[in-house]
């Protein structure tokens, strides 16, 4: 099965997406996409941890210490209550735009 | 805003998110591996991008290009010393130039709340004055609700016993001091509550500078009786030098202006309405939260009920418009007259002192810009590596230009200083008053910084594009810049030219009139309150009794000492072209005394009240070339041209523009009359005997004697003065140019050796090798003396009114500017381009 790439401006909302259901390492949430999405999507690193920095930053997601399931120190992501509001209206956007695409699609 | 806050954040503690991130990238590649996924990338280069979403890598790159720009400068200290005094220079000018027209205009006097001080003038539609009556003052003090408080400054010559010349002194109200918030150094300053009335004790506050002149800075002086115009006051303190008061003529004391009858015997200032009377300036404190245009209005209205009780000397639709009153610019000014003041004549100076301080930074920077482009043929190789490993020429540009800013930087500290210095200088020389204080502020430094920052555009973008791009048209550049550089000074050589030319022509030639021989007494009898029959008798035994001096040629008088300050100027309309005209009131033997030829009709005769003659200049403007037996109109009255006078410019000596006319002098000039007298020798040795023979007529007025001789070299010290500060602009930026000039020759010589070589062995001649290395110059020379003569003559039209006569285009001034300037370039194109003939043809040969 040929990997593609991810839409650029989607990984964001996939990440808060993964992240709705609890915490999680940035591998862990590569990983989630990649098998949720049955591993059609691959998120490579040097988008996610961009993407990463940018959700931190804007304060959607906080971070903190965990142990991996490696036993490793590691940061979690979590969902911070601004990044459920951006979560929600960011996929109320896409359903908007999706279900325009496919009625064009579907009567022209 | 959280989100600057958690930026802000990521700045702060950058290590230890930068150590997370690299945390998360490593746990990223084990856990990669274990599942047997391909390998992570550069891992340096992930962890940068993802710094990225934190936006300060400008921060980090800035800081990087600032400690290798840094390490650059320090390995090239000739260079960068060079590079800072060329910029110092260029940028120290400016800073002087704008330090002054900080003090000047943008910063506030040192007195409280400067901002809600405003300075009053009056203004008609035909007539304006900067003074305004006493009384006029006192009706708006009593019935102003817009204004908390009303200050008047008068100035007045004052005789103190030990000193030959006259004192300045400042009538002020006795609320001065307290309302400008000023403390004294010693004793007590004016206060309303003792000083404020005409019955209360004389007294007189000193200013710091006279109470050490003339005191020996006493310290027990407060309390002492001193006499002034021979009437006793009592010392009550020294105002400190920092204090700047209202007034930018420095003055040797203060006195409650309640007493200045006490003082001047026979004044008349508290009820004399006139505008010939000596008024005086007003100011008013704003209440708070007003704005200016209210309390206008409101003098406006009041002005128009005291124009009812005083129909001659209110004007009708008087209104009195206001300055900010806590600026050093809307201190002076004394000009009455009719028609429209005349619009500010500061600017266009101010405007060409700033065009030419900039010519000087722009030749500065043409000079480094080629030094930083003939550095980038040297740096070719550190570029080359630098973009073999990866570097992008954006980022190239940005190292390069980061080495600009830390110059300029540098050099715009390096002005700072250099201009304070300068503008010190200049100050101390121009003898300005103590409370002008030259050190830089806050307006300074930033202007310091933002003009470095506009010289390293100039000077450091466009080599850093070209050696970044790794462009060969360096040559091309720099015969730019050098073009550049030759227009700059050419401007400058030829403005100070232009100064050295006039103030020659204003020495040498007779400006109309003879002053060498020539004494003024200014018996200032209006301020006595004479009237005009007591005037005339007075004037009269003056005239005879200077007539009885031996050594006496003539003697006359006229209402404006020549060279003097007082200015009586109309506005007339003549052929649609609105003239400012000086009027004089004279009495007939004044053409003789002034030795002003009388060219056409006939001289004014005692009894020709309605005559009048005017000069030469003033009868070109008129269309009809003779306009002998037309009538002039002058406020109410029509005068009739009976004669043509030579043209003297008498006060505006400067001036081109300034034409005259004289009119007998009727009873109501009498009083402010003064008397000139020109002597058969020299007249230094008169001075004392007319001094006191004008004493001795009246011992309550207190004359002022004057050698005209000596009003006019202290004119001539301005004009000197501008000639010297402009020609050594001049005379440095032409020198900047050349050294540029030097360089350009010198590389192309040394880069073009072999074809030299190759040249004479093919048997050039010696012309024909200079060629070679000067041809390239032919163009910016001929390309940037043509722009800067057209620059010089756009610009020196500002100078018009300061050129003593001569045309801002005088061909002397041009072709003796541009025969210097030719002269010093051609020795700097040639004196390197020598080494070419000093080429060995084998030698550069074989060299390969």
């Amino acid at each position: 099965m040929p990997k593609t790439e991810m839409p650029s401006g989607a990984l964001v909302l996939l990440i808060l997406r993964v992240l709705r259901s609890g915490t999680l390492h940035g591998y862990a949430i590569a990983q989630r996409i990649h098998t949720l999405s049955s591993e059609v999507l691959q998120v490579e690193e040097g988008a996610l941890y961009p993407a990463l920095q940018k959700i931190l930053l804007k304060g959607w997601v906080t971070s903190e210490w965990g142990i991996s399931e490696t036993n490793r120190k590691v940061r979690f992501y979590r969902l911070t209550p601004a990044g459920r509001k951006q979560l929600e209206n960011e996929l109320s956007d896409y359903e908007r735009a999706h279900s325009a695409i496919r009625s064009v699609l579907r009567t022209a | 805003m959280n989100e600057w806050i958690r930026r802000l954040q990521y700045l702060l503690h950058r290590r230890r998110f930068d150590q997370e991130l690299r945390n998360d990238l490593e746990f990223h590649r084990e856990m990669a591996a274990k599942d047997g996924g391909k390998p992570l990338g550069n891992m340096l280069l992930l962890r940068e991008e993802a710094r990225d979403a934190w936006g300060w890598t400008w921060m980090e790159q800035l800081s990087q290009d600032l400690r290798y720009a840094a390490r650059q400068l320090r390995r090239s200290p000739g260079f960068t010393l060079a590079a800072i005094v060329m910029l110092a220079l260029g940028i120290g000018v400016n800073v002087a130039a704008f330090g002054f027209f900080n003090l000047m205009v943008l910063r506030p006097l040192a007195v409280r709340s400067p901002d809600t001080l405003l300075r009053f003038k009056r203004r008609a539609p035909q007539s304006y004055a900067s003074q305004i009556p006493y009384p006029e003052m006192t009706f708006f003090r009593q019935y102003s609700k817009t204004l908390s408080a009303v200050l008047a400054v008068m100035d007045a010559k004052l005789a103190i016993e030990g000193e030959p010349k006259p004192l300045t002194g400042d009538f002020v109200t006795a609320n001065f001091f307290s309302e400008l918030g000023a403390k004294p150094m010693l004793g007590r300053v004016l206060d309303a509550a003792e000083d404020g009335a005409a019955d209360s004790t004389p007294v007189v506050v000193l200013s710091e500078g006279f109470w050490q002149r003339h005191f020996g800075a006493d310290p027990g002086i407060a309390g002492k009786t001193i006499r002034l115009n021979d009437r006793p006051a009592v010392v009550i303190g020294v105002a400190s030098q920092a204090f700047s008061g209202l007034s930018m003529d420095n003055p040797d004391l203060w006195l409650p202006i309640d007493q200045q009858p006490y003082f001047v015997t026979g004044s008349h200032l508290f009820t004399d309405f006139s505008v010939e009377a000596h008024g005086i300036t007003m100011f008013g404190r704003l209440q708070t939260g007003l704005r200016a245009g209210t309390a206008e209005n409101e003098l406006r209205s009041l002005a128009a009920v005291l124009h009812q009780q005083h129909p001659a000397d209110i004007w009708e639709k008087e209104s009195l418009p206001s300055s900010a009153g806590g600026y050093a610019k809307n201190l002076g000014g004394g000009r009455h007259g009719t028609g429209t003041e005349q619009s500010d004549e500061g600017y266009p100076l101010m405007a060409l002192v700033a065009s030419l301080t900039l010519l000087i930074l722009a030749v500065a920077c043409g000079n480094l810009g080629s030094l930083l482009l003939a550095r980038g043929v040297a740096r070719e190789r550190e570029m080359a590596i630098r973009k073999a490993v990866g570097a992008g020429s954006g980022r190239l540009i940005r190292q390069l230009f980061t080495e600009s800013v830390l110059l300029a930087l540098h050099g715009a500290i390096a002005g700072l200083a250099l201009g304070y210095v300068v503008l010190r200088g200049m100050m101390v020389m121009a003898k300005t008053p103590a409370w002008l204080n030259p050190v830089p502020d806050w307006r300074m430094v930033l202007f310091a910084i933002g003009i470095g920052f506009a010289a390293a555009i100039m000077f450091g973008l466009t080599p850093a594009l070209q050696v970044a791009r790794q462009r060969h048209g360096a040559t091309r550049m720099r015969q730019v810049l050098i073009g550049a550089q030759i227009a700059a000074s050419c401007v400058l050589v030829i403005v100070s030219a232009l100064l050295v030319r006039a103030l020659e022509h204003a020495v040498t030639t007779n400006p109309g009139f003879e002053y060498q021989q020539v004494v003024s007494i200014d018996p200032g009898l209006a301020a006595h309150g004479y009237s005009a029959s007591g005037a005339r008798t007075y004037l009269n035994t003056l005239q005879s009794r200077l007539h009885d001096l031996p050594g006496v040629e003539s003697v006359s008088m006229t209402s404006s000492t020549p060279l003097g300050n007082r200015k009586v100027v109309t506005g007339a309309d003549i052929a649609g072209r609105s003239l400012d005209v000086h009027m004089y009131a004279i009495d007939p033997e004044f053409f003789g005394t002034m030795k002003i030829p009388l060219l056409e009709g006939r001289n004014l005769t005692r009894s020709d009240t309605r005559a009048v003659v005017i000069s030469k200049s003033f009868a070109q403007q008129w269309p009809e070339r003779d306009p002998l037996g037309r009538p002039f109109q002058m406020g109410d009255a029509s005068y009739t041209i009976v004669g043509i006078a030579g043209s003297a410019r008498l006060v505006a000596l400067q001036d081109p523009d300034a034409v005259e006319a004289y009119y007998l002098a009727g009873d109501a000039d009498l009083p402010s009359m003064v008397v000139l007298l020109r002597t058969a020798g020299p007249p230094e040795g008169l001075v004392p005997f007319v001094a006191s023979v004008a004493k001795s007529i009246d011992p309550k007025v207190f004359p002022d004697v004057q050698l005209v001789k000596s009003s006019f070299s202290r004119r001539m010290e301005g004009a000197e003065y501008a000639a010297i500060s402009v020609s050594v602009l001049g005379f440095v930026a032409l020198l900047l140019a050349c050294l540029g000039i030097v360089g350009l020759v010198a590389y192309s010589v040394s880069h073009r050796t072999k074809e030299i070589g190759i040249r004479m062995a093919l048997g050039a001649s010696s012309a024909q090798v200079l060629s070679v290395v000067v041809r390239q110059l032919a163009l910016p020379i001929l390309a940037g003396s043509l722009a800067g003569v057209t620059g010089a003559a756009a610009l020196s039209q500002l100078l018009r009114r300061e050129l003593y006569g001569i045309s801002y285009l005088d061909p002397i001034a041009y072709l003796g500017a541009i025969g210097v300037f030719v002269a010093m370039i051609g020795v700097a194109a040639l004196l390197p381009a020598r080494r070419a003939l000093r080429v060995d043809p084998l030698r550069s040969l074989r060299y390969e």
